[in-house]
């Protein structure tokens, strides 16, 4: 799983809306109108920024799913044909098991390790700083970077840096990306480990959000470090957990860097994923609508995902 | 969850997923027509020096000056972005895409067919040494009647070895391994006694696809054939293939010889190549040899041997192309035929500008002298080497295996439709083999056969 700070930023209106009273309606229609228009006036520019810059390309593209272009002559409609091409593809369910079996791993390692982490941080008497430094470190390191210092880790031979580490437990050595096996969950490791700081910083922000007095109750109450988390500090966090863990399947979905960097997809597809796919469609083989119409399945898949789970989870998280 | 919440995240999902695509989604305007006078033209070109290489920058800027002089209505804007299909389409969907590009020969036939490049063949006509150039190299360019780029330098696959590492062996460094059956031999040899990589392979970015494709033609192999309907289909699920593929899993899972690091691409290998931990490979020596030096690596210690065979006597052939845009107007194609004849051409033929360059290019420490497969006749070859024999500087004896095998094989040419797309097909039956020591080759490769077949049948000719 990776986070970055824009797809974080962009939860902060939501988590806000979220939190905030919500204003009453009250029957002042003149001067609601006149306060609607000059706010009008005032987010013209933004929206039109943001609507030629986000908005337009998006349409663009989902037009451009159902036509043919070579970027040099006008576009031609070829209708349906970009999706039956794709759909025909032996390639396509592979990816998606892939991508599926990609994001079940981040949960499974990328969810817990630094929600525990940042528990484990907040709980520091001493040496919380440096603890903070270090965790959020990897996410200074630009992505490309960090990932080939990984392929330089997980080398195969004995004297890879992994299984040198190995080697000391009485272990390995084990093959890592030249494995049709562990290539994915290697994958995971390195995404993991290059975006777990930022959810740590978000953990540990909630948690000073945590009244001190449950804590200072519990304790009166002999109530023990693993209690504590587990009675007060998890359930307090939840907000904050669900819209991370929404982040991250968004994120897992669209796996792209690591694969690219580390495998090209192999060995033997074993880390093809739906991204990889659209990008040799469109980079690699020139095929832009067969690229698009994938691109834009995915983006359906997606926001159905997100619907799917807030409609799910609105319940615990308004509670 | 608030409405405003979902409306968000659900912007979040689409916007990264749609937005990197979106980049390409406008058509470009269909070329202008202009006049072919002595209007005045700025054209982009790629294939200046990379940066790092001050002396072949400064020998590139004294002839971009010089031809700039010699041209006064034409300006030169030279790029060292190397070939790219990632920024060059999205440079096309831009409307800013180069000139004059420089691609590999497993470029042109997707860019002809895609209609991205330019028909040059009324300009090349008009170019004094058009019709010496050599056909073999021609034949992947042309196509009836029509013109779509002119060769820069031409190679055929061939074995690049470790001379120090044969050494080491107990190998005689002059004989290098002919046939598949001495590459397996002495690759174990290497690795038996030096502990390093006997023989380096490649498997990623396409080039195990492209390798599959280059050794299957050692065996008398191919990997489509046209259907007299003039339909494609795959023609690689054969004992060919299956050779191939049988020798790599021999010497990955019983010789050991192969390393253990098999998922990489050719960058890859020519680093540890250069850094000596690789016996032998096998790519376009003359193309190999400026990186190996430009890396560091000992002139000495490099070998070029022949293609190694199966039986066939037939070898892959490549070449750097240099190709006009489709977008460019008249002015700019003329422009840009010019320049390909000032850098490329006149170097070949004309004794004079050979000498001239050969020297300014020792003088700035280039390499001289690399041997390569001729893209003029064998005898406007044989006159360009006498002109800059002063200057050559490489060791030209090392590669005197890979020269004399040049002549003696067929040139094969690459796939002539959806190269890259057959070889992005075909990485991942390379990988199984040298990754899984249970891989089932005929599986594989029937496998492969339908993946092929599906994206064939969307080239009819």
């Amino acid at each position: 799983m990776t986070l970055s700070p824009e797809r974080l930023s962009g939860t902060a209106p939501g988590r806000a809306a979220q939190t905030a009273d919500r204003p009453r309606t009250v029957r002042r229609g003149g001067a609601r109108r006149r306060a609607a228009g000059a706010a009008l006036v005032f987010l013209a520019p933004t929206l039109l920024i943001f609507g030629y810059f986000a908005w337009w390309p998006i349409a663009q593209s989902a037009v451009l799913a159902f036509q043919q272009t070579n970027l040099v002559d006008p576009a031609e409609w070829v209708g349906w044909r970009n999706f039956e091409v794709l759909f025909a593809d032996p390639l396509l369910p592979r990816a998606a098991l892939n991508t599926l079996w990609f994001t079940a791993l981040s949960l499974a390692i990328g969810l817990p390790v630094p929600l525990l982490c940042a528990v484990l941080m907040s709980e520091l008497r001493r040496g919380g700083t440096l603890a903070r430094i270090l965790a959020y470190l990897p996410v200074v390191i630009p992505p490309v970077v960090s990932v080939l210092l990984w392929k330089v880790f997980f080398s195969p031979g004995e004297t890879g840096v992994v299984n040198s580490l190995l080697a000391a437990i009485g272990l390995g050595p084990l093959p890592w990306l030249q494995s049709p096996e562990l290539a994915m969950p290697s994958l995971v490791i390195v995404a993991t480990w290059s975006g777990a700081g930022t959810a740590i910083l978000i953990y540990l922000a909630a948690l000073t959000g945590v009244s001190t007095e449950l804590y200072e109750a519990a304790e009166l109450d002999g109530a023990s470090v693993w209690q504590r988390i587990l009675h007060i500090t998890l359930p307090q966090m939840r907000g904050v957990i669900l819209v991370l863990l929404l982040l991250q399947i968004i994120g897992a979905i669209q796996v792209f860097t690591e694969p690219y960097v580390m495998t090209d997809g192999g060995p033997a597809n074993a880390t093809v994923t739906v991204l990889l796919m659209i990008y040799r469609y469109a980079f690699l083989f020139g095929n832009y609508g067969v690229a698009t119409a994938l691109s834009l399945l995915l983006a359906i898949v997606l926001v159905i995902v997100s619907a799917i789970y807030l409609r799910l989870t609105r319940s615990w998280s308004t509670r | 969850m608030h409405q405003r919440t979902r409306r968000a995240l659900a912007a979040l999902a689409v916007v990264p997923v749609l937005a990197g695509v979106a980049a390409c989604s406008s058509s470009g305007d269909a070329p202008e027509s202009s006049g072919s006078g002595d209007e005045e033209v700025t054209i982009s070109i790629m294939g200046k020096p990379a940066a790092t290489n001050t002396a072949a920058v400064e020998l590139f800027e004294r002839q971009v000056a010089a031809f700039e002089e010699a041209n006064p209505n034409i300006t030169i804007e030279a790029s060292d972005v190397p070939w790219d299909a990632k920024t060059f389409t999205t440079r096309l969907a831009g409307g800013s895409a180069p000139t004059l590009l420089r691609v590999p020969l497993t470029e042109p036939p997707a860019l002809i067919e895609r209609g991205q490049v330019a028909d040059i063949a009324d300009v090349a006509a008009e170019l004094e040494s058009f019709d010496d150039l050599n056909p073999r190299v021609m034949q992947f360019l042309e196509d009836d009647g029509a013109v779509y780029g002119i060769p820069e330098k031409s190679y055929a696959f061939g074995l690049v070895y470790n001379r120090d590492l044969f050494e080491q062996a107990g190998l005689d460094p002059d004989s290098p391994p002919e046939t598949w059956e001495e590459v397996r031999e002495y690759a174990k040899q290497i690795s038996d006694a030096t502990g390093k990589t006997g023989f380096g392979e490649i498997t990623t970015n396409n080039s195990g696809g492209w390798h599959l494709t280059g050794y299957g033609y050692t065996f008398g192999g191919r990997v489509i054939e046209q259907n007299s309907d003039g339909t494609w289909a795959a023609a690689f699920n054969d004992d060919a293939s299956r050779d191939v593929m049988e020798l790599w899993k021999a010497m990955r899972w019983e010789d050991d010889s192969l390393g253990d690091n098999v998922l990489g691409k050719q960058e890859d290998l020519v680093a540890e190549f250069t850094a000596g931990n690789v016996g032998m490979w096998v790519s376009a020596p003359p193309d190999v040899y400026p990186n190996y030096i430009a890396a560091g690596g000992d002139p000495a210690a490099f070998g070029a041997g022949p293609m190694p065979q199966g039986g066939a006597d037939a070898t892959l052939a490549g070449a750097t192309v240099l190709m006009v845009s489709g977008t460019a107007t008249e002015a700019e194609k003329r422009a840009a035929v010019k320049w390909i004849e000032w850098r490329a051409l006149r170097p070949n033929y004309d004794l004079e500008v050979a000498a001239e360059t050969a020297k300014a290019s020792a003088a700035d420490g280039l390499p001289v002298g690399v041997p390569v497969a001729p893209i003029f006749s064998q005898e406007a070859y044989d006159a360009y080497r006498d002109a800059i024999a002063e200057y050559v500087n490489v060791p030209v004896e090392n590669f005197a295996p890979y020269v004399a095998s040049l002549e003696a094989f067929e040139y094969v040419p690459e796939p002539a439709v959806a190269s890259q797309e057959i070889y992005a097909a075909l990485d991942p039956v390379v990988q199984a083999v040298l990754t899984d020591p249970d891989a089932d080759i005929d599986a594989l490769l029937d496998d492969a056969e339908a993946r092929v077949n599906q994206i064939l049948a969307q080239y009819a000719s």
